[in-house]
């Protein structure tokens, strides 16, 4: 079959419907990347259809396996059911809670910098991409999933909402954002760079700044943070009962002395501390005094595309990491 | 009849859920209706901006606003249409904002304004490159906040019209198959454009004029079909929309030969022209052999690799993925492509048409605000307006009137028609004339018009619609039939074409996208300062007139 050099997947899908077999089923609109219906599977990971050139794939003599997205049912070929997506979406309570109901007289006094903390959420179209490829929902159908997690952030992050210490509850409740397993996937899979992964990190860091610290991922977090600054090293053994509890700990020492027989834990006595603690701690108050506490506070996985950096006489630096569409860019130096 | 409705919205893109919003907030039952998830509609495609004179970037106020907008329809807007828009744009941005649109700010933190093309100030609200999206996202949060119903993946095939009122409509389940009848004391048209007419076009594969068809088939008029409007940076080779926003930040046009062609057609306003006198000025350069493989060049390295990243991400994106190309470091191949309906539904300022009980808004409509050119910006703007108007309109008139009464045989002569399409199984599989259609319509109908041309594209319309009559759906199936659907879009597609030609041939003279260079080159307000009206009789369209309101603003030259 012959497809112009430009195609692309969602191209190649239209020339097999039209010529091939009319029954083939699947979703299409924009075909620029912005209505997030072309959501599918190309050899396993999920892409938008409309994005994904063929040229190279053709080139290169593979034969792609084409098949619909994961961890949604299946109606028909790549057609899937997408209503439990939309209940989890609808479960984050997706709408700006003002903290009043009269519309006011001119728009809400808001600075750039305030909305660039949404930014990324709010490029979320919805395609399902990063719900396909969650490995928490996969072994956990009701887990909220990458999207609706980052909607929930689109809305705690909006300086003119009125409800996040409510939204935050909600999502610390089971399910919610310390089931994610942080495999990154949807990070890696989003065609829109929203990052959700990241979007879940913050939500972390806005409870445990906020106050809601009843989940045990929250109080993990903490200990974690707590241990770090006080010796400079995480010290595991402490680390069971300030998350889980004292009766739970009591419960787990047989593994835990399993565990020191074979040599995996250290001896809780006397404590390990780092050589020199205060580069530890002096790390901690130059975070601090940045003022990047809660959400502001997690700068990992910056966007793909942001990360090529320039100087202002020569313009792209030489070295810099040249990102292509669809590759998967060079990590960020530093 | 699958249920009662107050107000039923038909189509879920900006237009559609804000009247639906609007509907509800008045107090009436209402429902939205679509063949797409809302947020899949083509109003998230819209980049550059909304338009309204909040004054947040220089001194604006409305009435400046509607002069723009009355000089760039060239005349053939309705003036009291305007000023209804540039009137009620500034509060119902503020409602959007109030509602959560991500908006991109000032230094003050107010909505930031960026220029625009033939808008003397700089006027057009945004958000980044994505302002669509961002209003398609945040109209559907208040959907979701009022639990409104939406009948998702429903197909809407015909109006059901009982007792000469239009009462709901007839429709295609995609997700289950079979024909549902949803009744409704007012029906809301809000279907967008049908740009899928021509090759190459900005808008999705959704765009096949679905609500103009559909009403068109009942007796309601369609209004300035001919004008339809070539964007001047569509992307080559796809077609994808490249923002008139990447020339309000300041990027250049230049042909083949470097130059900033537009000196020589809007010496003063230069790109930032109107879209009508911009896109034939590229035709002109690309027809001259001054083009670049069929194209002009788009530059923005000037304005740094910055403020493209922070507000032309999303084109940055496009240019990438669909020409392989870094507008950071190299000018981008655009050309003019079909990019917006000027004409539709002919609408009074409610969005009533002459069916009782229908009314249209957005793309779908024509009110008319755009006349024969739309203004960038105006687009976003109208569907808000106007699909609050006329939600308000038909919530007041459903709330006051009588109930709903569809006779049963109106859904079983349409399960019967079908039938007939369905059971064929030996003929002409849709794709080739809808091929056909789109490449002859891009010849013989686009950025200028010849007389032999546009004749010839109506006998081709003529033979195209012959061989539909004949066409084969090979999906007989009733899950996700997508291949019936679009045979039934291809029908829709076709009907619009031949109103768009008539309307083309009878109106001889040259005003905004409609340019006839070869006959009629001037604009002749005497004989043509006029809306065309096309209506359906026995299976042709028929043309009529329709005069034009004016208040104060009297045609002038029109130069920028």
């Amino acid at each position: 079959m012959d497809a112009p050099e430009w195609a692309c997947l969602l191209d190649v899908l239209d020339l097999i419907k039209d010529k091939h077999d009319g029954t083939l089923a699947y979703r299409k609109s924009c075909r620029m990347m912005i209505c997030g219906s072309c959501g599918m599977r190309m050899d396993g990971r999920a892409v938008l259809a409309c994005k994904e050139r063929m040229k190279p794939i053709v080139d290169a003599g593979h034969v792609p396996v084409i098949s619909a997205m994961g961890n949604m049912p299946v109606l028909k070929d790549l057609v899937v059911d997408m209503s439990p997506f939309w209940g989890k979406i609808r479960s984050v309570k997706p709408w700006l809670d003002p903290g009043y109901d009269e519309v006011a007289e001119k728009e809400r006094i808001v600075s750039q910098q305030q909305m660039n903390v949404i930014h990324k959420e709010a490029l979320c179209i919805m395609c399902g991409c990063c719900v396909s490829e969650c490995n928490s929902m996969e072994a956990d159908p009701d887990f909220m999933g990458p999207a609706a997690l980052a909607k929930g952030f689109r809305f705690v992050g909006d300086a003119r909402d009125q409800a996040d210490v409510e939204r935050l509850n909600t999502l610390n409740e089971e399910h919610g954002i310390w089931d994610c397993t942080r495999c990154y996937f949807c990070n890696e899979r989003c065609p829109k760079g929203v990052d959700p992964r990241d979007a879940i990190a913050k939500l972390g860091a806005e409870s445990v700044k906020q106050g809601v610290d009843h989940d045990m991922g929250a109080k993990h977090a903490k200990w974690f943070i707590r241990s770090t600054e006080t010796t400079g090293w995480l010290r595991e053994t402490e680390l069971v009962p300030k998350t889980q509890g004292i009766i739970e700990a009591i419960k787990q020492t047989g593994f835990a002395l399993k565990l020191a027989r074979k040599g995996k834990v250290p001896p809780p006595f006397p404590p390990h501390v780092a050589a020199d603690v205060k580069e530890a701690r002096a790390l901690r108050e130059l975070v601090g005094e940045q003022g990047r506490d809660g959400a502001l506070g997690i700068v990992q996985g910056e966007h793909a595309l942001g990360r090529i950096e320039f100087t202002e006489e020569a313009g792209a630096r030489e070295n810099a990491p040249e990102i292509q569409p669809g590759v998967e860019p060079p990590p960020a130096e530093g | 009849m699958e249920a009662k409705y107050d107000v039923l919205v038909v189509g879920a893109g900006c237009a559609g859920m804000r009247a639906a919003i609007e509907a509800h907030d008045a107090g009436a039952d209402v429902a939205l209706i679509s063949k797409i998830h809302p947020v899949r509609s083509h109003s998230g495609a819209a980049e550059g901006g909304i338009n309204a004179a909040l004054g947040n970037a220089s001194e604006d106020d409305p009435e400046k606003h509607a002069f723009d907008t009355v000089k760039g329809s060239d005349y053939l807007g309705d003036q009291d249409a305007i000023q209804i828009l540039c009137d009620e744009a500034p509060d119902d941005v503020y409602q959007l904002e109030n509602w959560g649109a991500v908006f991109s700010r000032t230094e003050d933190g107010r909505i930031a304004q960026r220029p625009f093309g033939a808008a003397g100030e700089p006027r057009t609200a945004y958000a980044a490159d994505i302002t669509g999206h961002v209003l398609v996202h945040v109209l559907y949060e208040q959907v979701m906040k009022r639990d409104l119903k939406v009948y998702e993946e429903f197909f809407v095939w015909k109006l059901a019209v009982d007792d000469d009122r239009c009462q709901g409509v007839i429709a295609w389940n995609l997700l289950d198959g079979g024909l549902a009848t949803i009744g409704a004391k007012t029906v809301i048209l809000a279907t967008g454009g049908a740009g899928r007419l021509y090759t190459g076009t900005t808008n999705a594969y959704a765009c096949t004029g679905d609500g103009m068809a559909i009403a068109l088939r009942e007796g309601v008029a369609l209004k300035d079909m001919e004008m339809m409007q070539f964007h001047p940076t569509t992307l080559a080779p796809t077609g994808v929309l490249i923002t008139e926003g990447t020339r309000g930040e300041g990027a250049f046009l230049v042909n083949s030969e470097g130059d900033r062609f537009l000196k020589n057609y809007a010496p003063n306003a230069m790109e930032l022209a109107s879209r009508d006198v911009i896109s034939r000025a590229e035709q002109t350069e690309i027809d001259e052999g001054r083009g670049v493989d069929g194209n002009v060049l788009l530059d923005m390295r000037h304005l740094g690799a910055e403020k493209i990243l922070e507000r032309l991400h999303g084109t940055r994106e496009l240019s990438m993925v669909f020409a392989g190309v870094d507008p950071i470091y190299e000018p981008i191949p655009v050309r003019p492509g079909a990019h917006y309906h000027m004409g539709g539904v002919d609408t009074d300022v409610w969005g009533r048409t002459s069916l009782e009980g229908l009314y249209a808004a957005g793309e779908c409509a024509c009110v008319s605000v755009h006349g024969a050119n739309r203004l960038g910006g105006n687009a976003l703007m109208e569907t808000i307006t106007f699909g609050k108007r006329a939600a308000s309109h038909a919530a007041d008139w459903a709330l006051t009137h009588t109930t709903v009464e569809v006779r049963e045989a109106l859904e079983t002569d349409a399960e019967r028609e079908l039938r007939v399409l369905l059971d064929r199984t030996e003929g002409e599989r849709p794709w080739s004339i809808r091929n056909e259609l789109a490449e002859t319509m891009h010849v013989n109908f686009g950025v200028f018009r010849r007389e032999d041309q546009m004749r010839k594209q109506g006998e081709i319309v003529d033979s195209l619609r012959e061989r539909f009559e004949s066409v084969v759906v090979e999906d007989k199936g009733d899950v996700f039939n997508s291949d019936l659907t679009q045979a039934l879009e291809l029908g829709f597609l076709l009907e619009l074409a031949e109103c768009m030609v008539i309307a083309g041939l009878e109106r001889k003279e040259s005003r905004g996208a409609h340019a006839r260079p070869y006959d009629y080159p001037e604009r002749d307000d005497e004989n043509y300062m006029r809306h065309t009206l096309v209506t359906w009789q026995d299976g042709r369209p028929k043309l009529n007139w329709k005069p034009v309101t004016t208040t104060k603003w009297q045609p002038m030259e029109r130069t920028y």
